[in-house]
Formats: structure tokens, C-alpha cells, sequence
């Protein structure tokens, strides 16, 4: 080896690990640091002068401390109404079976809703209010007061320390005498740049400006791609690699498609029948005509491609699970959701597919409590689940052996431990650096780049980028969290959750289960882990919590509340047109 | 939306479920990362279960085992592979206690920011390489094995075993010479140890007998205890304690040995580190055994001499030793060349100096200082009867000479006399050991 190609592997050994820690803070910064306020929609202004702000789309007014919308008086009920605006603008004010009632001016609601215009004088039993949803001056000065920057992160500058850090990944490669096919790895790694750059303009040519949840999927991408080069065979490489940037692109443009797709609560709300009985068909059709691999039946073979319908039926399966404060509220039980979770649960289960079934009964947990806010219901499902979780294991051997042989690998090394032992082996001989791109061993062993990805990564790139790639989707789930703060609809709130949830489980039982602190159960890492529909899937998730993100011009999932206005550089609001005016 | 927002916080219980799971993983790499990457799976370092990364050297840097072409390789010269062969351990770690295998953790390199470097790491060990080799031809193909260390910071200088053989070139399964040939004797064997056993015999008579400097021994030839008769080297007549050492009166210490009685002894030899299997380096040493008979039986008076059904490990013998030479203070002994470990106290500053005095008498008027030229020496041999009719050569002692503090061991299975044939191999180390420390100097 020359000095040049020693040089670059030291250095890089130093300095991706670094890119990847400053990445991962500034995107967890920008997108949780900051304080912002929810937005406002209109104003309720009650008869003794006081006023309270209408500042979701979907409004509970009542007693209850925990309204929405409180009311201190004592006739009306702790949980009397439900105001909730349409796609469209048109507001609506539901009783909730309250003892005083709900009216507009004389006008009772019997149950069907009234719609509400501004000036309408309502009732809620004895106390009245005037409504006044926000004209279009009002909400520009909203949205120029959300966006007045703070201390501002540039997503650009984040994209181009990812850029960075690809290039020496990529560097690192070719700076490898014994490897084959330099070519192939610079070009992929140069597309996948392409395809981050061309997501990132199209964000702002939509005049948008959030893209902290796009640039780390890019990161974790990033690594993913790594995975597939150390991997692959050298006669497999560039097919792989054809094959994993085509499903990146087809993720990329079904994320694309989804978000834009769940702007409108209507339309998205209307495709819920359709998907469940979609997600139901395409799991009855893999029990039918699925290909066993290596001991779960969930794969299906269509074309040239192998496809994992589980991993669509999760996108579904959250699409439909999330509900709208209407629904929660007004009559609705979760009846029908618990009979597609288990028809979902059980399917998997059948198929011997013992991780994806846990992936979503953990989901179902998530949204259940969410839609009822009854932890009664969910420890009911969770001693339901245990049941016949031991059903399972006295049914299926072979998940038996790896409850078996979880918390003993080193009892039994070479045998039913040998995947996590070789794995722990290999990710601590990597240490905190990595012993280089494609230099490690641990590509050898059969799964290493899905199941065992972790040591993998943790192997040749070294714990620190290893543990940034789980940081950075613990940290999309704190966004999630925290956009429910500002959601507009409890859909989306509960969707956005419920995907991070989805995500968050499927690490665990990935990097746990392959570290031995966790039964092994081979389910993939989120975005990393080599294979097509799981990267598919995993986009199409993070679209989800693009919906939820209602930061002033912040997502292209989220409509504008009012147009014209456009981020500027330094992350303040411009007023279209204002940019000219500037020297 | 406000109770939804406070559901919400639901995720984040999976979110601190999955980061209490990294600090898990996170400490148990931290504690367990150095054995998990010493898994002979590990292919960054193992090829076919063999450790191919890292270097030993001794302590002057000369490579005893480097690694060339993915393959193990030992020193460039034929009698250093043979006198350092069961340190090291064989190719195939039929010896198990070789430093190859026992240090491979440490081979590697391995450290938790770093990981596995590439190559391995290389540590020097403490031994002298030339001076194993002056003791494997001291041995001159008998079975046994010299022990030699530092006793002021536990080095140990040399350390062969015989019979050994050529690594690169292996030996004939079929030859008689070489039964047990992968046995290290130093650690891995306890022997019958006859008379320098007297030395622990004594230790516990000078701690428990007041009036033990005042006292005659009488010595005719032979006494009796419990009806059988102890038979004597000679007859020596009226002896002080320290003539009875010289002379190893197996009467004086018969008459000892029933005075202090078996509990006594044994607690003694447990205490000394005789009984137990002991560590060097994290690698154990065989036990040795030491039975508390009955009060006034032969087999007591026996065991005091030695003899019964006692057994001692050279090396514990030579941290004993070791140990009385340092001021009854052991710096635990060490094959990794600096030293400096642990100090532990053995023996009272009194009971270690009084040891050392008669040590040396034994080699002024017991052994004569002419068989070991310029050596300010303390020792004691032995000759344990092993039943066949043959029996072990043992001869251990030390140094009371700052610039050369060392202790030492060799051990002759079936060898004959101690003095005769031990001693001549103890003369032939120390002279190769003092001379290679002024040489330096």
C-alpha cells in the first residue's frame, strides 16, 4: 500500500466517524432544539371577552383540563364538543353527547355536525362564543411570526457534510488494492448524491424547508449502500448495486408520492377500506403462494424480484390503524382495527415469520393506546399476545431453539449461537473507529448484510457510526413525538407515532437480536439492511412523519396555510417576491 | 389533540427501551469485547483456530514467535525454539499453557477504541532466551525443568521444560523420549519434593518452636515413629537446627514434623501457596498436595520430610523461594518483561532472614561453595524417593546479591541426587544469568 492510500484510510478512519456524530447533531438540533409555536386557525371569543385559540384542525372543547379548548365552567361537560376544520376550510362543530348540549345560534346538533362560519355565535349548553377562523392577512402575519428564525441549521450544509462524508466512503473502497470493480462503487455512491440533491431542490423549488428526516434516511442509505458493496460478490456487485439504488429510487418515489398523497385528510381518509382489504389480499396471497426462506414463508416471487408483502402490509397497516379525532371521539370502538391487527399478527405468525409479527403487534400496542388512551386495553392485548406467543413456541421448533439459545451464544459458539457470536466477534474487533470499508470479515457469514448489519457497520465503519445510525432513528421518533404537539390531525399525530414506533421496534429486535440481548429473530435494520421491499417500506414509513411535520413551510406532506410565503436562506420567511428586492 | 399529544409520549417509552438496550450492549462491549474478539471464529485473527496476528519477543527483543505468510513463525534459531518451545506452545496448542494461546487476547492488540489493529500487537516477555537455552543443555535431555526469575519485581528470566522439541520440525510420536512431551514441567507437573520440602518444615518449626535455636538434635542412623522405622542420609550425631538443614537430618525433622503435627504442616504448605493451583498470568499451574496425617503416625513424620503423599509444582516452590530471598515479601512472579505486579507477604521479615541465613550455611558447610564459583548462594537440594527406586533431583534457592537477585529451581524427574545432578544445572544457569547482567552492565 503507498502512502497516499494509507493516508486516506487512517484519515478517514477518523473523520467519518466525526461527519457522521456532526450530521446526526445538527439534524437532532434542528429538529428538536427549537421551539416553535403550533399554528393558529381561528379564534373562539367568549361573551366575557376573553379569547382562545383554535390552533389544530381538530379541536376538543370542554371542562377537562385536557381539552383542547377549556371552558371553566361548570354546565358544561368535561368533554362536550368537537370542533374540526375539512381539507377544504369548512369547520365543524360536533356535540359529544353532552348534557347541556351544542348548539349554533338556535340550531342544535342532533348529531350530524353544524357547520360553522365566521361571526356564528355558539353555544356549548349556557356559555357562548363567537367564532373567528383566521382570514388570509391574518394567517400570512402567523406564518411570518412562525418563522422568524431562531438559531437556524442550514439543511443544505447537513446535506453537504453527508455529501462529505459519502465521498470518503467511497474513497475508502477504491483505496482498496484487492478490490474489484471501482468504478461501479464510485458511480453508485454518486447517484445516491444525485438522488439526495435532486429530493433536497425539489424541497425548496416546493418552497419548503425541512429535510432533517430525509438526511438522515439518506445517512442511514449511505451506510446501507456501504453494506451492499462489502457484501456482494465480485460478480454480483454491480447488479446488487443496480438493484439496491432501484429500490432506493422507487423508495424515494413512493415516499414522495405518499407524502404528497397524505396532504389532503380527505382523500387520505377515503383510501382506508381499499388498503386494508389490499394489505389483508396481498397476506392472504403470500400464505397461498409463498417461497419459504430459511424457516419464514414471507416472501414472494414476482417477475425477476423477490418481494416481502409484510413489509407493504406495514405501510398499510399504519395508513389504516391512524384515525382522526372524529372518529376517536364520536361512537367508533376499535373493534374492526383489533380484527385486522390480529388477522395481520396472525397471518405472520403462520407464515413463521416470529419478528414481523412482533413488529406489529408492538405498533398495534402503540396505536391502540393512542385511539383509546386506555392502558387497560393494551396490558388485555399484551397478556392476549403472551398467550399465544407460547402457542408459538410449543408449535414452531425452530423459534423454540432461538429463545433457546438467546442470552447463551458462548455456551454454544459454533453452534446455535455462531451468527451472534461471529457478529459480537467481528463488531468488537471494529472498535470505536472500524477497521475500514470493505477491509472487515464479517461479509463472509451468511445474513451478515440484513440480519447482522449492525456488527457489520459497527465492524468495518466502528461503533460510533454504528451507534449514530440508531441514534438517528431514536431521534426521528423524539420528532414524531414531538410534532404531536403541533399536529393538525390526531391522524396524523397517531401515524407519525405509530411509523417511528414501527421503526424503533424493528431495530431493536434487529441490533438486539444480533448483539444476543434480544431472541434472534431476523428482521432487518431500518433503511441499512440490504434487501428491497424493507427499504421501500421504510420510506414510505418516514412519509408518515413528513405529514405530521407542521413547521411553518417546513414539509412538502403538509400544506401551506397560507401560500406566499417562502423559506429564505437564513431559515426566516420571505414574502414571494421580497428576495428581489434584496441587493 | 391535546390527549393525543400526550399518548404520544408512548413512543418515547420504546425509544427509552431501545437506548437503556445500547447502554446494555454499549458496557458489555466495554467488558466483554477483548473475549469476543479473541473467538477463535474470529478470521481477522484466527486462521483455522490458530492465532495468526502479534509477536513475542524476550526480553532483549529477540522474536520468539512472529507471524509470516499467514502462518505462525517461531525463532530463526533451532535451540531457542527448543529451550522456549512450551512457553510459547506448539502450532497445533497441544500445549496448552503456551503464551500463544494464553496470551492470545492480548496478541491481538486489541483495545476498545481501536479494536483489532492490523498484525496484532507485539509484547516482549520477561524470559532471557539465551539463558533458556543455557538451561535446556544444562538438562542435556533429562526430563525436567529450571525455573529462574527476578525475586525483586517477579520477572521470570527462564523457564524450559524438557523433554522439548523443534516446532519447525516436530518429533516421533513413537519415541519413548518424548512421553508427556507437552507438558510444561514448570507449571504443569507436581513432583514428590523430598528435602527442599524441609524448608517449609522449617518455616512452620522457627514461627512455632520458641526454643528451637537452643535445642540438639540427635541423629543415629535411623528413628522410629509410630513403629516404622525413618531411615537417615547418615548418621550425624549431636546437630544444631541449622547443621540438621545441611545435613537434611531426616531424624531432626521426623522428630519435627511429629512435634508440630499435621494440621500445622498442612496449614503451612496451604498458606505458602504449595497446595492450590496457582496463576501466572491467568494461566493455572498445577496444585501441588500436601495430606495433615494422623498425630504420631509414620506418615506424618513422612510428609515433613517430603516424602508420603506430598507433591509440589516447581513453580510454586520457586515463588517459596522467591519470596525468602525478597525479605519473605513475593513479587508475583511474571512472564511479561517490566514486571512490577503485585507484592505479597509470604513469611515475617524474622522467620524469611532466618531462612535465608541457614540457606546459606547449607552452602558453606553442606555443599561447598567451590561447586558454585563467585555465587553468594542459598539452597537447598533435594532427593525425593519416588518408589521405584530412583529418585527426583531437586535443587532451588537464590542469590543474596542485589545486582543479581535471583531465584531459581531446577527439578531432575528420576535425576538421582539433588546436589550431584541438580546442582550442576542451578551453577550452570546462575553463571549464564550473572554473567549476561554485567555483561549489560
Amino acid at each position: 500500500m503507498d502512502a497516499l492510500t494509507q493516508g486516506i484510510l487512517i484519515g478517514s478512519k477518523w473523520v467519518l466517524p466525526i461527519l457522521a456524530v456532526w450530521l446526526l447533531l445538527r439534524c437532532v438540533r434542528s429538529m428538536l432544539q427549537e421551539n416553535y409555536e403550533p399554528e393558529l386557525w381561528a379564534r373562539l371569543e367568549f361573551s366575557d371577552g376573553t379569547w382562545a385559540d383554535v390552533r389544530h384542525w381538530e379541536c376538543i372543547i370542554g371542562r377537562s383540563r385536557g381539552c383542547d379548548i377549556v371552558i371553566p365552567d361548570e354546565q358544561v361537560d368535561r368533554t362536550h364538543a368537537a370542533l374540526i376544520r375539512s381539507d377544504r376550510g369548512q369547520w365543524t362543530l360536533y356535540d359529544l353527547n353532552s348534557g347541556g348540549g351544542t348548539a349554533k345560534g338556535a340550531l342544535r346538533d342532533e348529531g350530524a355536525g353544524l357547520d360553522v362560519q365566521d361571526g356564528d355565535v355558539l353555544f356549548f349548553a349556557g356559555v357562548g362564543a363567537v367564532f373567528h377562523p383566521l382570514d388570509e392577512a391574518q394567517l400570512l402575519e402567523n406564518g411570518v411570526r412562525r418563522s422568524v428564525p431562531g438559531q437556524f441549521i442550514s439543511p443544505a450544509v447537513s446535506l453537504l457534510v453527508l455529501t462529505v462524508f459519502q465521498t470518503l466512503l467511497a474513497l475508502q473502497y477504491s483505496a482498496d488494492p484487492g478490490r474489484s470493480g471501482a468504478v461501479s462503487i464510485a458511480l453508485s455512491f454518486a447517484v445516491l448524491c444525485l438522488i439526495q440533491w435532486g429530493c433536497y431542490f425539489l424541497t425548496r423549488a416546493l418552497d419548503r424547508s425541512g429535510f432533517e428526516l430525509e438526511t438522515l434516511a439518506f445517512f442511514l442509505c449511505t451506510l446501507g449502500l456501504s453494506v451492499t458493496v462489502t457484501a456482494a460478490s465480485e460478480q454480483l456487485l454491480r447488479q446488487q448495486l443496480l438493484r439496491q439504488l432501484l429500490f432506493l429510487v422507487a423508495g424515494v418515489a413512493l415516499f414522495l408520492l405518499l407524502g404528497w398523497w397524505l396532504r389532503s385528510l380527505r382523500r387520505t381518509k377515503a383510501l382506508r377500506w381499499l388498503l386494508a382489504l389490499a394489505a389483508l389480499g396481498l397476506l392472504a396471497l403470500n400464505l397461498a403462494f409463498g417461497r419459504s426462506s430459511y424457516g419464514a414463508a414471507n416472501w414472494l416471487q414476482i417477475g425477476g424480484f423477490s418481494l416481502q408483502p409484510s413489509e407493504f402490509v406495514k405501510v398499510a397497516y399504519i395508513y389504516v390503524g391512524a384515525a382522526s379525532l372524529d372518529r376517536l371521539y364520536r361512537g367508533r370502538n376499535l373493534f374492526l382495527f383489533i380484527a385486522f391487527s390480529a388477522a395481520c399478527v396472525g397471518a405472520l405468525a403462520l407464515m413463521g415469520d416470529f419478528g414481523g409479527a412482533l413488529i406489529f403487534f408492538a405498533t398495534f400496542l402503540v396505536i391502540s393506546f393512542m385511539r383509546s388512551g386506555s392502558f387497560a386495553t393494551v396490558f388485555l392485548a399484551i397478556a392476549g399476545a403472551a398467550l399465544a406467543g407460547l402457542l408459538v413456541l410449543t408449535v414452531k421448533p425452530y423459534i423454540a431453539q432461538r429463545f433457546a439459545a438467546w442470552g447463551h451464544v458462548w455456551d454454544d459458539p459454533y453452534g446455535a449461537g455462531w451468527q451472534q457470536t461471529q457478529a459480537l466477534s467481528a463488531a468488537a474487533g471494529g472498535g470505536l473507529l472500524g477497521v475500514g470499508a470493505g477491509r472487515g470479515w464479517l461479509h463472509t457469514i451468511f445474513a451478515a448484510d440484513t440480519d447482522l448489519v449492525f456488527c457489520l457497520v459497527s465492524e468495518e465503519l466502528g461503533l460510533i457510526v454504528a451507534l449514530c445510525a440508531m441514534l438517528a432513528l431514536i431521534a426521528i421518533a423524539f420528532f414524531a413525538v414531538r410534532t404531536a404537539a403541533g399536529g393538525r390531525s390526531s391522524y396524523y399525530v397517531i401515524a407519525a407515532c405509530a411509523a417511528a414506533a414501527m421503526m424503533l421496534v424493528q431495530l431493536a429486535l434487529n441490533v438486539f437480536g444480533s448483539t444476543d440481548i434480544l431472541p434472534f429473530t431476523g428482521v432487518t435494520f431500518p433503511f441499512v439492511s440490504r434487501g428491497g421491499s424493507s427499504l421501500i417500506s421504510c420510506w414510505m414509513l418516514l412519509a408518515f412523519l413528513k405529514a405530521a411535520d407542521t413547521r411553518q413551510n417546513a414539509s412538502f406532506s403538509v400544506r401551506l396555510s397560507v401560500k406566499g410565503l417562502r423559506p429564505a436562506e437564513d431559515g426566516g420567511a420571505l414574502l414571494s417576491g421580497e428576495e428581489a428586492e434584496e441587493p | 389533540m391535546k390527549k393525543i399529544k400526550a399518548r404520544a409520549y408512548s413512543t418515547l417509552l420504546v425509544a427509552l427501551c431501545l437506548l437503556a438496550g445500547v447502554l446494555v450492549y454499549i458496557c458489555r462491549y466495554a467488558v466483554h469485547g477483548r473475549d469476543w474478539v479473541a473467538f477463535p471464529a474470529n478470521q481477522a485473527v484466527y486462521q483455522d483456530g490458530r492465532l495468526t496476528a502479534g509477536v513475542l519477543t524476550d526480553r532483549g527483543g529477540l522474536v520468539l514467535a512472529d507471524v509470516a505468510d499467514g502462518a505462525r513463525r517461531y525463532a530463526a534459531d533451532a535451540a531457542t525454539r527448543v529451550a522456549c518451545l512450551h512457553l510459547l506452545g506448539d502450532r497445533a496448542g497441544n500445549i496448552g499453557t503456551g503464551a500463544l494461546l494464553q496470551f492470545a487476547d492480548r496478541l491481538t492488540g486489541y483495545s476498545a477504541v481501536t479494536g483489532l489493529p492490523a498484525g496484532g500487537a507485539t509484547l516482549r516477555l520477561s524470559v532471557d532466551a539465551p539463558l533458556c537455552v543455557t538451561a535446556q543443555e544444562a538438562l542435556a535431555g533429562r526430563r525436567g525443568a529450571v525455573l529462574l526469575m527476578d525475586y525483586t519485581n517477579g520477572e521470570i528470566l527462564c523457564m524450559t521444560s524438557s523433554p522439548s522439541y523443534d516446532p519447525d520440525l516436530g518429533f516421533d510420536p513413537g519415541d519413548g523420549r518424548y512421553e508427556g512431551v507437552f507438558i510444561n514441567r514448570c507449571i504443569s507437573a507436581a513432583y514428590t519434593p523430598g528435602s527442599v520440602f524441609k524448608l517449609v518444615t522449617m518455616a512452620a518449626a522457627i514461627e512455632t518452636l520458641p526454643d528451637l535455636y537452643e535445642r540438639s538434635f540427635s541423629c543415629t542412623g535411623s528413628t522410629l515413629a509410630d513403629g516404622n522405622q525413618i531411615n537417615c542420609t547418615g548418621v550425624h550425631g549431636q546437630q544444631t537446627i541449622e547443621q540438621a538443614l545441611a545435613n537434611s537430618c531426616n531424624c531432626a525433622f521426623a522428630a519435627l514434623s511429629l512435634e508440630l503435627g499435621g494440621e500445622t504442616l498442612a496449614r503451612y504448605a496451604a498458606d505458602l501457596g504449595f497446595t492450590e493451583a496457582l496463576d501466572l498470568d491467568g494461566i493455572p499451574t498445577a496444585a501441588g498436595s500436601f495430606d495433615a496425617a494422623d498425630a504420631g503416625s509414620a506418615a506424618l513424620a513422612w510428609s515433613g520430610i517430603g516424602q508420603s503423599t506430598d507433591l509440589v509444582c516447581p513453580y510454586a516452590l520457586l515463588r517459596y523461594v522467591a519470596a525468602i530471598g525478597n525479605g519473605g515479601v513475593l513479587a508475583q512472579p511474571t512472564l511479561f518483561a517490566g514486571g512490577g505486579g503485585k507484592e505479597t507477604r509470604l513469611l515475617s521479615p524474622d522467620t524469611a532472614q532466618a531462612l535465608k541465613s541457614m540457606m546459606n550455611y547449607n552452602v558453606v558447610y553442606g555443599y561447598g561453595e567451590g561447586s558454585f564459583p563467585g555465587l553468594t548462594l542459598c539452597a537447598k537440594s533435594g532427593t525425593a524417593e519416588v518408589g521405584d527406586g530412583s529418585s527426583h533431583a531437586w535443587f532451588t534457592g537464590f542469590l543474596d546479591d542485589p545486582e543479581h537477585p535471583y531465584a531459581f529451581v531446577v527439578v531432575i524427574e528420576n535425576g538421582g541426587g539433588g546436589l550431584r545432578s541438580a546442582g550442576p544445572v542451578a551453577n550452570a544457569v546462575l553463571q549464564a544469568a550473572v554473567n549476561t547482567t554485567d555483561g549489560a552492565n
